[in-house]
């Protein structure tokens, strides 16, 4: 197995957890952790590629994954900000709680 | 292969008018703002707003279509500029609509943000680089979160902006992932390149993987089913304007963006769907997302009380038209797709401008709340009933060709007997379902009698009527002069 499969694989395992973990928890802060867990992953998976695959001139993967490092920041701090509005009417941050639109 | 920064600040000069705009909007309200009134600071910001935004289109048009910018990280060309055009108007629309409605807490705030997202669209319309596609894509989204959620008194408002945030995320992340895989597959980030080297590679177990996830996030952004959960949430519960950008402008946006990711692109694994036993490529998913998408937006829109909601499943049958646009776009350009999604664009954010009034003047979200709206506002019932007629697609109003156009270029692709064929049929017969949930609505706003609680005259503020009356006025002249915006494309494969 080379550097590269591995890191393949751990990046998908760490993808298919954030998944599960986004997909089950109900607890909204436990959800956007798996969510960044999933970008994790990719930022994972540009470092591998870049790092193993053919040698490409410029530093493309490793400038991706700084841009998308901060992009997950930000995105980070707008989910913390709703969480604290859905807060603020309902008391808790349980998403079966957060009923008010069906239909 | 150029890297000129001249060529690139040209080129970006809509987003630095944007982006300046928003700056100056924040910076007068901060300064001057306290010595006025709520409404005071609302329409400065608002006519800042729509400054900057015109200041923008100007600045589009007098660019025209450079071609490939600063190396191939843009890409100018009559698309782009169309959706410039397109989302910076869409967003003029999206302040008009605002003007209607009663002022947040900060409007300042708001106008700035709603002139971010813009200035993502813009950039999204021209990206031609995966990582700037995912920046213009994240700002836009991002801006977007907020925009639902700022009515954050309202208890609808913060769930339907968290309901949205959550799936936009997990289709943020699905995004990269597939970018990354493209990247390891090719070794390449821009789309000129990445197609070079596809185009002497065969479909590879990665490849199949990253089309699987760009199309599962492509899916959630557009609210394609199986999807759709968020989008009739978030448009019920966001304030009124917010839904309208995410209904128009950023569906333009992200066709546009979405097409040129996927033909020029990744067109070399497009796969063959002009027959039925068909070879593996991303036309078979699209083509089931298109069908799904027809078939769940247009028979959950029948059982919908609530004028929102029915909006939001008519948009996911609408994207399901759109998807098998752009299925069409292999033979017939971008030109039926972006009239489409333009025409429909123009039709729902008139559309949500209507219910904007009516919910500053009292009225509730159902649609029996709309029942005798033509006596007490014919200009706002005469209004909803060209934007509504449209999204029915019924002739001579833009909806039809809309629908006209891209159904003709559908069939183009393998005939009647092959699956595009088949969806093309779907997509016809279920429009006929449409008539009647869209003739619910009308039924309410014409020719039903008031309820004797609510029957006042509707006072229309005069900016939202101008805006509407423009609106209006759009449809039927793009309905009845096509051409107009349909010859602006070259009929030539994307």
């Amino acid at each position: 197995m080379t550097p590269l499969h591995l890191c393949l694989l751990i990046s998908t395992g760490l993808f298919c957890i954030g998944l599960a973990g986004a997909l089950a928890r109900s607890n909204t802060i436990l959800v956007l952790l798996g969510i960044e867990l999933m970008l994790n992953a990719a930022n994972l998976n540009f470092i591998a590629f870049w790092r193993f695959g053919p040698p490409s001139p410029p530093a493309n993967g490793m400038i991706f994954v700084l841009f998308s490092i901060a992009v997950a920041a930000a995105e980070a701090a707008v989910g913390l900000a709703l969480i604290i509005a859905v807060y603020r009417h309902q008391n808790n941050i349980r998403l079966q709680d957060a009923t008010r639109l069906k239909g | 292969m150029s890297y000129s920064y001249s060529l690139l600040a040209r080129a970006l000069l809509p987003e630095m008018m944007l982006v300046a705009g928003a700056l100056l909007a924040l910076t007068y309200d901060l300064i001057l703002g306290r010595r006025h009134t709520l409404g005071e600071r609302r329409s400065a910001a608002l006519w800042i707003g729509a400054t900057a935004l015109v200041a923008a289109l100007y600045d589009s048009v007098s660019i025209g279509v450079l071609g490939p910018v600063y190396g191939h990280t843009l890409r100018l060309d009559q698309l782009a500029l169309a959706t410039r055009v397109g989302v910076l108007g869409l967003a003029l629309l999206t302040l008009g609509v605002a003007a209607g409605v009663k002022a947040t807490r900060h409007p300042a705030e708001y106008v700035a943000i709603i002139l971010f997202a813009t200035t993502g669209f813009t950039l999204m319309a021209a990206a031609q680089h995966l990582l700037v596609a995912f920046v213009a894509l994240e700002l836009a989204s991002l801006s977007l979160y907020v925009l639902a959620g700022f009515d954050k008194d309202r208890r609808e408002s913060a769930e339907a902006a968290l309901k949205y945030f959550l799936f936009g995320g997990m289709a943020t992340a699905f995004l990269l992932f597939g970018f990354s895989l493209i990247y390891g597959a090719t070794g390449e980030l821009d789309l000129t390149r990445i197609a070079l080297v596809l185009g002497h590679n065969k479909m590879t177990l990665l490849l199949a993987l990253a089309l699987v996830m760009v199309l599962v996030a492509f899916g959630f952004k557009a609210a394609a089913a199986p999807f759709h959960l968020w989008a009739p949430d978030a448009y019920e519960g966001a304030p009124t304007p917010s839904a309208a950008l995410i209904a128009s402008a950023s569906k333009l946006a992200g066709f546009t963006l979405f097409l040129r990711l996927l033909w020029p692109g990744l067109g070399a694994l497009a796969g063959d769907i002009s027959t039925a036993g068909n070879t593996g490529g991303w036309l078979t998913l699209v083509a089931l997302l298109a069908g799904a998408s027809l078939l769940l937006g247009n028979l959950a829109a029948l059982a919908q009380s609530n004028i929102r909601r029915l909006l939001a499943y008519s948009a996911i049958a609408h994207t399901g038209a759109m998807l098998l646009g752009v299925i069409a776009a292999q033979i017939a350009g971008a030109g039926p797709l972006f009239y489409y999604v333009a025409t429909y664009g123009v039709a729902t954010a008139g559309a949500f401008g209507v219910i904007a009034v009516l919910e500053t003047n009292g009225g509730g979200q159902k649609i029996t709340d709309l029942a005798g709206l033509s006596r007490r506002s014919p200009l706002l019932a005469g209004c909803l009933a060209v934007f509504i007629l449209s999204l029915a697609g019924i002739p001579p109003l833009a909806g039809f060709f809309g629908k006209f156009a891209v159904f003709a270029a559908a069939l183009k692709v393998g005939g009647v007997a092959g699956p595009a064929g088949w969806l093309t049929m779907l997509a016809i017969a279920l429009s006929a379902v449409a008539l009647y949930y869209y003739l619910v609505v009308l039924k309410q706003a014409l020719v039903a009698a008031p309820a004797p609680a609510n029957s006042g005259r509707i006072r229309v503020p005069a900016a939202a009527a101008f805006t509407l009356v423009v609106a209006a006025a759009l449809i039927v002249v793009l309905g009845l002069f096509p051409s107009l915006l349909l010859n602006f494309f070259e009929l030539r494969p994307v």
